[in-house]
């Protein structure tokens, strides 16, 4: 994985295919979750069959199973209350916002699986829909956090901490001495990538507003 | 209503008699401070030094009022928090 970098005035990043099926899968996740359609029912990206990829399907398999539940808190995080100490305002505002908003993010995630299912590894995000980007990869993220309880800064430093000590014991041959859910890994793992990505993709547009300026 | 916001040199909103309602960004460990200050900026209209003051107050302080106003203008703020996916509130002003 290669985050995004500027090229011609487009942010390019690369992904080789197995990359690109486990992000665009978490997007249709997402997208489902919001009550959106399922992304590309006639053209599934291909899946590729490396045993690595199987491994990080089935963890995303669970995590799918735990994206129907009733009373959802990654949903809540996507769509949080807006008056936690006044019922009428917070219904109010539910009831004026929910359709509208729910439809923004679902129309974004659809066009990051449009782009994730093209063919080759580059990723091009366009300037004038970078920041659409980058909130349909703060959605993605939302809801990782929340099947990884990251509820303050302290739990994502422990993430963070966990990480490395699973990455270690792999290196090691250590794996079974490993003290942390596999699961948990790979889905922290993924949060990470995408954390990354997002980071580029930001700097790539501040960096293209600041050149802006000075022109 | 103005939809401007008046600013102090430091960057705090001035809530005027009228503005009976705030806009509240909480702090969460998901969202990116470059990504929050770049919000602030192209949303708010803040320069950089502004948004970066707020979202210093979000990370270190917990929560930061981002803008004050007439409900229906909170209403309008927080719907756009909430589309880029920063954890926003609305309360009268004062509570």
């Amino acid at each position: 994985m290669r985050g995004f970098a500027e090229r011609d005035g487009v942010a390019v990043a690369e992904l080789d295919e197995d990359e690109r099926a486990v992000v665009a899968r978490i997007v249709a996740d997402v997208g489902l979750l919001l009550g959106g359609e399922a992304f590309g029912m006639q053209s599934e990206p291909v899946r590729p069959e490396r045993d690595e990829a199987d491994e990080i399907f089935a963890h995303l398999a669970g995590l799918e199973d735990s994206l129907a539940e009733p009373n959802d808190p990654a949903i809540l995080r996507l769509l949080p209350n807006a008056a936690p100490t006044d019922r009428e305002v917070a219904s109010e505002f539910r009831r004026l916002t929910e359709g509208d908003l729910r439809d923004t993010k679902v129309r974004r995630l659809r066009t990051m699986w449009e782009q994730l299912s093209e063919d080759g590894p580059e990723w091009e995000v366009e300037r004038q829909d970078a920041m659409a980007t980058a909130a349909a990869l703060t959605d993605i993220r939302l809801v990782l956090a929340s099947r990884l309880s990251l509820n303050t800064d302290e739990d994502a430093d422990r993430l963070h901490t966990e990480i490395q000590l699973a990455e270690h014991a792999l290196d090691t041959d250590a794996e079974d001495d490993l003290m942390v859910d596999p699961e948990r890994v790979w889905l922290g793992m993924l949060y990470q990538a995408l954390t990354w990505l997002q980071e580029s993709l930001v700097t790539f547009v501040v960096n293209s507003e600041e050149s802006d300026s000075n022109e | 209503m103005d939809s401007q916001e008046q600013l102090e040199p430091e960057g705090n909103v001035v809530t005027r008699l009228d503005d009976a309602w705030v806009t509240i960004v909480w702090n969460d460990p998901v969202n990116l401070m470059s990504y929050v200050t770049h919000v602030f900026q192209s949303y708010f209209g803040f320069t950089r030094q502004a948004a970066e003051a707020r979202m210093h107050e979000v990370h270190e302080h917990g929560k930061s009022v981002v803008s004050s106003g007439g409900r229906e203008k909170m209403e309008v703020d927080v719907q756009a928090m909430h589309g880029y996916g920063l954890w926003a509130t609305m309360q009268r002003s004062g509570q």
